[in-house]
């Protein structure tokens, strides 16, 4: 099931009563989610993905603007009719029922010609009980289960319904590391298995990119960018989408642009043909740099990681924002351990400009 | 094709459902209203009719066709109740047992908490459960020893019978230990090492941080003198020695009906208004202190 | 050093409210079990030098009563009416209360008023609604009817002697009951609505996912949710309703029934304080321990069955 959002805004009342005024959660989203994707809903805490999300449920209704689900308005559908699954951040597991009964509890609800008969709804709770793999654990209570097993029972009760769209939030901040990577592979399998519709938020940009075929960042209830993890990555529209994703972070340094050079300093680090001079700042992704003895651009060395098969190098520069610049770099690079400074080429295609003041991408 | 159509066809039927949801919706929540409305009504309308009733003639109390707002206002019930009922002397007594007894009951269940909470010394913790097992223990088990002993101490008709024998609640102590529980063992360290001794340091730390459960029990405890009842009869036979509930139930009962019913009721307003007024004032801290003890004043 | 130094201390802190425990709680439940078993304890003879069997004679005796049976009885009867009564109705108004926004804290307040009154004092009001005063022509006349029948006549019904000489057992118990619910529900309703507002809201939001219908919400949800808290108000609503007396001082007086019918509403508690002042200590403490005793296997028996139904 296609997802579309078309203008959508949700304008909450300030929670300082007294000063008045209202806080835009939402402003203006207008976007589509293609049918059988995971999509991840991802920046920081504060920036509108969680009530995106509770509109997209029903659980809040938006200020202004539409939701279709494929062709159907949805906007003023009730939660239940809207066909949804959610998983909520803590679970929300029944505490009283047992893994079985809580997984049965949606299907108990249905009415009318959806109504399905006691094997059938047997038969359909251990179905996905198989695909997240719990049927094992159907009579025990939730607090006899781990953080990971209550994550699949939580998915298992979203998907019995066989939801048109299956809605998580944070799915993986109350989970500890290892279980964080094993779960969102998970997620993964059974996104592919099952085909539905699938959008997650997440405030963690290595989560929202390992496994989404598809991310929208926000950033204070205004979208920022939508598009292929690989591809926002690799093109950024602004300062902030190309630092809130990759680990280790961009390195940001200010700089501008004389006569079509990019300047730091007075070095001249790349080429940008056409655009008029102004203050900048440049983003160089950590692999954007290559050692050379000639290279434009000099740091002074403060030390160097040795990670395996690549090796990270430590540097300051008086430009950079960050207090430290880092490099990763082929682990067959010689480095002269003892040198004051170190000298860099930045490839073309690792580097990005902004402007300064709107800090919007600058192309040529 | 035809599945799409079908989809939005059942997204149509849909929408009517939750069209009808958001009727049944406002029909419950008027429901509810009605519901709570009317309840609070009930719970209300003693208070009213114990009011109005105070308010009336002798003549319209009787009146064959009620009425629900005095045709005429007698004030003088009020004074007439205060008079019959020799109330002045019953709050009297009974503000002197409430606030002596809270008075003495807050020093001694401060004491004991600090001891329990702060300081270290063998049997803590067997003292502690064995105080918490006497809890479970009516008070109706204590009451037949307790008239005896009381009048072995020749305590009869005295303030004594009637303050000492309830100054300590296991409970008050439980709570107001976890209270200070609650306060870093720490701040008590750094007290001691600046050489504050124990006494101020509860007095400048422990009870301004615990004032909120002092409160409760404070209020708990004063509600407790002014509704008792069973034990007051027991052990006060005279009258100057009343409390308020027993000098309100025996002033204006006669046996055959031939009381005055508005100053009746006068004199039930006025005992009444206290608790009243405590409350509208120190809501807050009864229903907290209530939340937490269960008990009945 | 400190240490050794603080032993006395905290002793010393202690000391109060520990020689007080001694005197009014530890020796009354020695002596109480002590006079319980001494046939006929009396303690006006006791303190004259004389000495009593030991034995169980006292406890036969009190069984053997018929009046300590029929106040076992009232006390009973009075317990099973008002405590499932009172826990609905309170269960009700606390889910209705948490879910409105308006008004909630006016009405929760207006709910908790009878917590702050003096059961005796508005016990006399209670008895003032129902009172008929001035019965004449064999009983269909009267000056007032009392305001509770009056409505029951603009209702079209026969107006009933509640709590008048000649009236009725089964009125008088609906008399009580209506003013003991009235009386319990504060309580209960507070401690509900706690346990309401501190579940959490996701379950909800949950439900609402899966299309629950309200009624579901409340017998799947919410009741189970709430389990622990029903528990605690019933357990503790019963051993109210075995101590239960001085709301009906509140409405008889001290003659614990109507008038010609003295002590027909008499509890168990009544039966111990009445023991009391015919000076039969022994006899008392015997019923005191029955109570206890009944107390104990009633809040035994009701964690049992919670432990079944209780969740969590």
């Amino acid at each position: 099931m296609k997802v579309v959002l078309q203008n959508l805004t949700k304008i909450f009342p300030s929670r300082d009563k007294k000063a008045g005024g209202e806080v835009v959660a939402v402003n203006d989203f207008t976007f589509e989610i293609p049918d059988g994707k995971l999509i991840g809903l991802l920046g920081p805490s504060g920036c509108g993905k969680s009530t995106t999300l509770y509109m997209i449920s029903g659980l809040q209704k938006p200020t202004s603007g539409k939701i279709f689900f494929g062709e159907d308005d949805v906007t003023t559908l009730a939660t239940e009719s809207r066909g949804i699954g959610l998983v909520f951040q803590n679970y929300a597991l029944y505490p009283h029922m047992t893994v079985k009964q809580n997984i049965l509890f949606p299907l108990e609800n249905l009415k009318g010609k959806d109504k399905l008969t006691k094997t059938e709804m047997q038969e359909r709770a251990l179905e996905v009980a198989k695909l997240v793999q719990i049927d094992e654990l159907m009579d025990r209570k939730p607090s006899e289960l781990s953080g990971g097993q209550q994550q699949r029972v939580a998915i298992a009760r979203a998907l019995v319904k066989m939801p048109r769209v299956l809605l998580l939030d944070e799915p993986l901040s109350n989970l500890d590391a290892r279980l964080r990577l094993q779960t969102r592979e998970e997620i993964r399998r059974i996104q592919k298995e099952t085909g539905i519709t699938t959008i997650f938020v997440t405030h963690d940009q290595e989560e929202a990119m390992s496994i989404s075929d598809m991310i929208v960042v926000m950033k204070l209830g205004v979208l920022q960018q939508i598009g292929k993890p690989q591809d926002v990555y690799d093109d950024p529209v602004n300062l902030f989408v190309a630092k809130f994703l990759g680990t280790p972070p961009i390195n940001v340094l200010e700089g501008r642009i004389a006569n079509g050079k990019i300047c730091v300093g007075d070095a001249a680090i790349g080429e940008a043909a056409g655009v008029e001079d102004q203050d900048i700042y440049i983003g160089i992704r950590p692999e954007g740099f290559e050692l050379d003895a000639n290279g434009a651009l000099e740091c002074k060395l403060s030390n160097v990681e040795v990670m395996g098969r690549d090796v990270s190098i430590v540097s300051t520069h008086e430009a950079s924002l960050n207090p430290v610049i880092r490099s990763i770099i082929d682990a067959d690079n010689k480095i002269d351990l003892s040198a004051e400074t170190v000298r860099f080429n930045i490839k073309p295609h690792k580097l990005f400009v902004f402007n300064k003041e709107t800090e919007k991408r600058i192309y040529w | 094709m035809d599945k799409k159509n079908m989809k939005t066809m059942t997204a149509k039927d849909l929408q009517h459902v939750s069209a009808g949801a958001r009727i049944m919706g406002i029909l419950v929540k008027i429901v509810t209203y009605a519901f709570l409305i009317t309840m609070a009504l009930v719970v209300l309308f003693p208070f009213y009719w114990m009011i109005i009733s105070s308010l009336k003639s002798e003549v319209e109390y009787r009146a064959t066709i009620p009425t629900f707002w005095p045709q005429q206002f007698i004030w003088g019930n009020y004074g007439q109740a205060f008079k019959d009922g020799n109330l002045l002397q019953l709050f009297k007594n009974t503000a002197y047992v409430g606030i002596v007894s809270t008075f003495l009951s807050l020093v001694i269940t401060v004491l004991s908490a600090f001891a329990f909470a702060r300081l270290e010394f063998k049997g803590k913790d067997a003292l502690f459960a064995a105080l918490l097992a006497t809890m479970m223990i009516p008070g109706e088990l204590f009451t037949i020893t307790n008239y005896i002993t009381v009048n072995r101490l020749g305590w009869l008709n005295s303030f004594e019978a009637l303050i000492i024998p309830f100054l300590v609640s296991v409970f008050y102590i439980y709570l107001l230990k976890q209270n200070f529980m609650q306060i870093p063992n720490e701040l008590y360290l750094a007290a001691k090492v600046d050489g504050t001794s124990d006494i101020k340091y509860l007095w400048k730390v422990m009870i301004p941080l615990a004032l909120p459960t002092l409160i409760s029990i404070t209020i708990l405890k004063m509600m407790g003198a002014w509704n008792s009842y069973i034990w007051p009869k027991l052990v006060a036979n005279r009258e100057d020695m009343w409390l308020v509930t027993n000098g309100l139930r025996n002033a204006f009962t006669t046996a055959e009906g031939q009381a005055n019913y508005p100053v009746q009721m006068a004199a039930v307003a006025i005992v009444s208004a206290p608790l009243f007024m405590v409350f509208l004032f120190l809501r807050k801290y009864i229903m907290a202190g209530v939340s937490r003890s269960g008990i009945k004043g | 050093m400190v240490e050794s130094k603080h032993q006395w201390k905290a002793w010393l802190y202690l000391a109060p409210a520990i020689i007080l425990l001694l005197v009014f709680t530890v020796w009354p439940i020695i002596n109480t079990v002590a006079m319980a078993f001494q046939n006929g304890y009396n303690a006006l003879a006791a303190k004259r030098g004389a000495s009593f069997d030991i034995g169980i004679q006292n406890f036969i005796d009190v069984l053997g009563y018929g009046s300590f049976l029929k106040n076992l009885l009232n006390t009973m009867l009075l317990c099973v009416a008002t405590v499932p009564l009172s826990t609905m109705l309170a269960l009700l108004i606390a889910v209705a209360l948490n879910s409105i926004k308006p008004m909630q804290k006016f009405l929760q307040t207006i709910f908790f008023l009878p917590y702050v009154t003096n059961s005796i004092a508005i016990g006399m009001v209670f008895a003032a609604m129902f009172n008929i005063i001035g019965l004449r022509g064999g009983g269909s006349m009267a000056d007032t009817w009392g305001i509770v029948n009056n409505f029951l006549m603009l209702l079209g019904f026969e107006p009933i002697n509640w709590i008048n000489q000649g009236s009725d057992y089964w009125a008088n118990i609906v008399v009580m009951v209506v003013y003991i619910v009235w009386n319990a529900l504060p309580f209960k309703i507070l401690i509900l609505l706690g346990g309401l507002q501190s579940i959490n809201k996701q379950y909800y939001d949950a439900a609402r996912v899966d299309g629950t219908a309200r009624r579901r919400v409340l017998t799947r949800i919410t009741v189970p949710l709430l389990s622990p808290m029903l528990a605690y108000v019933i357990i503790t609503g019963f051993i109210g309703g075995f101590k239960e007396y001085s709301s009906i001082v509140g409405i008889f007086g001290e003659t614990m029934g109507p008038p010609a019918a003295a002590g027909r509403l008499n509890t168990m508690v009544g039966f111990i304080y009445d023991s009391l002042a015919t000076s039969s200590q022994g006899k008392a403490s015997a019923a005191a321990l029955i109570l206890f005793g009944i107390i104990l296997v009633v809040t035994m028996i009701n964690l049992q069955v919670s432990k079944k139904r209780v969740h969590y």
